[in-house]
């Protein structure tokens, strides 16, 4: 396992519901990303259709493997790069369940996938009408280290990235398609997550519009000690490139030793005192 | 929550910067060739056209004033001009006040002391020629309805509302005219009392029956899910008052939607349609 890995955070735009088209960016950001050294490109939450796809979903969802992911596995073993997008998952079982997945394939190919735990549907979202949630955290032990994935409103849950850390992932990545009024959430949040679990998280999130939402940007590579590496543009599409090193763990982790310090038996009061909420 | 003023207060700079952003992907995707808007030289259409010529530039911008006789003020002709020159866009003037004629005169049931039916004709009028224009142009029309004279059903039904954005509808009166001061709409106009020009001496707040600093607000409290009492109570304010602004609100929503039908078939239209939206 490498200690120094390279992770480019590519922030598009989608066409909404053309996956062709955005299979054709993807390819053109990693391959962009990987000339600047990029060994893992991550792309924000259903990049391959873009996020408002109401009814048009169950034309667009793809079972995994399927079209889509075949391209991209085949991408990652051209480019020898590791890359996280996400996507409509349609159930193999079933001809109109959806996930709202996040996809890590890498030069041997697929390694995983994660379905979307916390589906937003208050405001202007209305996930759980279209998607079913996923029921377990992903991590995938990998040449660039143990990396666990999460998808945008997870992040508001801290019991997801915990479970995650708790894993093994030393790098958690948020794939996310937040509108603009939400940003300071996301900003927080993606902080505290790193901070409480003593690991790195990458978040990318979405920009553009669609049917009036304006997705902020804004995507961060945080270290354990909640401190932004790098961070790309809000409201523009950008292609950002850090490094980061497992090794800094170590030292923010025996500075605030959360994870020696964790109480399991909280962990049952939490379940038997959120059941009667 | 503390219903004061600043609570309408926003990041004027950041809003201005997401409504030209939004006008610029809307009219570059939809392939049309600019927007055309009513321009009466009140706040909402000097401030909707002014974002839209700062957008995506005022060569791509057409004004149309329509005044007719009965409500004509030369104030507003020379307002909405002088929004015009300064934010370079091209304006042209029609009196429709024949074409209103040709209504009274053909409508069997015409009767000219209702004023609010005879108003509606003259939004309705004003809508079709926005259309026209919008037609023969390859344009779209660009609404300038606030969120207070939305949240009030204070316009004509398929009238003054009718346009393909509306991008000043999720602000109130008061955040419009802090948004058009920010954005340099002259002063006259920013503090010129609001009318829809439907009949001579016509304005919103006297037939509202309120000022808008207070409408606001109450309306915010109504957005925020807060209970009549306790707006009451924070804006020393009859709840009355309050109760009469939320049932109006309420009974307003078949403005605000596309026309209800019955549910008979697999999916139907405003109901379980759900189709994402495009801009052609």
């Amino acid at each position: 396992m490498k200690e120094k890995i390279k992770i480019a955070l590519a922030q598009i735009s989608c066409k909404r519901g053309d996956k062709a088209e955005n299979i054709k960016k993807i390819e053109s950001r990693v391959t962009r990303a990987k000339r600047q050294g990029a060994e893992l490109v991550i792309f924000p939450e259903l990049s391959l259709t873009g996020y408002t796809m109401r009814d048009q979903i169950y034309e667009l969802a793809e079972t995994i493997p399927g079209h889509s992911t075949t391209f991209l596995e085949k991408l990652a073993k051209k480019t020898g790069a590791y890359i996280v997008f996400g996507m409509p998952e349609l159930s193999e079982k079933t001809q109109a369940t959806v996930y709202n997945t996040a996809v890590l394939v890498g030069p041997d190919g697929f390694i995983g996938k994660y379905r979307k735990m916390y589906l937003p549907t208050h405001s202007v979202f209305e996930e759980k009408r279209y998607f079913r949630p996923g029921y377990q955290t992903a991590v995938f032990e990998t040449e660039l280290g143990k990396i666990g994935l999460i998808i945008c409103y997870d992040i508001f849950f801290p019991e997801v990235s915990r479970l995650t850390r708790l894993k093994g992932a030393q790098l958690i990545v948020c794939i996310s398609a937040s509108p603009a009024t939400r940003r300071t959430f996301f900003e927080t949040l993606t902080a505290a997550r790193a901070i409480e679990n003593t690991a790195f998280l990458a978040y990318v999130n979405l920009v553009g519009i669609e049917d009036g939402l304006q997705f902020w940007g804004g995507s961060r590579l945080v270290g354990p000690n909640g401190k932004t590496l790098v961070q790309a543009k809000y409201d523009e599409e950008d292609l950002v490139i850090g490094e980061i090193n497992y090794a800094d763990i170590r030292p923010t982790e025996t500075f605030v030793p959360i994870l020696k310090d964790l109480r399991p038996e909280l962990f049952d009061k939490l379940k038997e005192t959120a059941e009667n909420l | 929550m503390k219903l004061e003023p600043t609570i309408l207060d926003l990041d004027w700079s950041e809003v201005e910067t997401k409504i030209k952003r939004f006008i610029k992907d809307y009219v570059e995707k939809s392939g049309a060739k600019g927007m055309v808007l009513g321009l009466s030289g009140g706040i909402d259409s000097c401030t909707a056209a002014a974002l839209s010529a700062l957008a995506i530039g005022g060569d791509k911008i057409f004004g149309l004033l329509l005044p007719e006789q009965e409500t004509y003020n030369a104030k507003d002709v020379e307002d909405a001009k002088l929004v015009a020159e300064k934010f370079g866009f091209k304006t042209e003037m029609v009196d429709v006040t024949s074409t209103l004629e040709a209504f009274y005169t053909s409508l069997p049931i015409f009767e000219p002391t209702d004023k609010i039916c005879k108003g509606n004709i003259k939004a309705r009028v004003r809508m079709i020629y926005l259309y026209y224009y919008s037609n023969r142009l390859s344009m779209l029309v660009c609404g300038s309805s606030d969120k207070s004279e939305t949240m009030m059903g204070y316009f004509t039904k398929w009238g003054d509302v009718a346009a393909d954005i509306s991008p000043l509808m999720d602000l109130y009166k008061m955040q419009v005219r802090k948004l058009a001061q920010h954005t340099g709409v002259p002063k006259e106009i920013v503090t010129k009392p609001a009318s829809p020009a439907l009949w001579p001496e016509q304005l919103a707040e006297e037939e509202l029956g309120i000022r808008y600093e207070i409408l606001d607000l109450i309306l915010y409290g109504l957005e925020h899910f807060m209970k009549t009492e306790e707006i009451a109570r924070q804006l020393s304010v009859k709840k009355e008052l309050v109760n009469k602004i939320k049932l109006r609100w309420l009974h307003m929503e078949h403005k605000r939607r596309m026309p209800l039908t019955t549910k008979i078939q697999y999916r139907t239209m405003g109901a379980d349609f759900r189709l994402p939206r495009t801009s052609h």
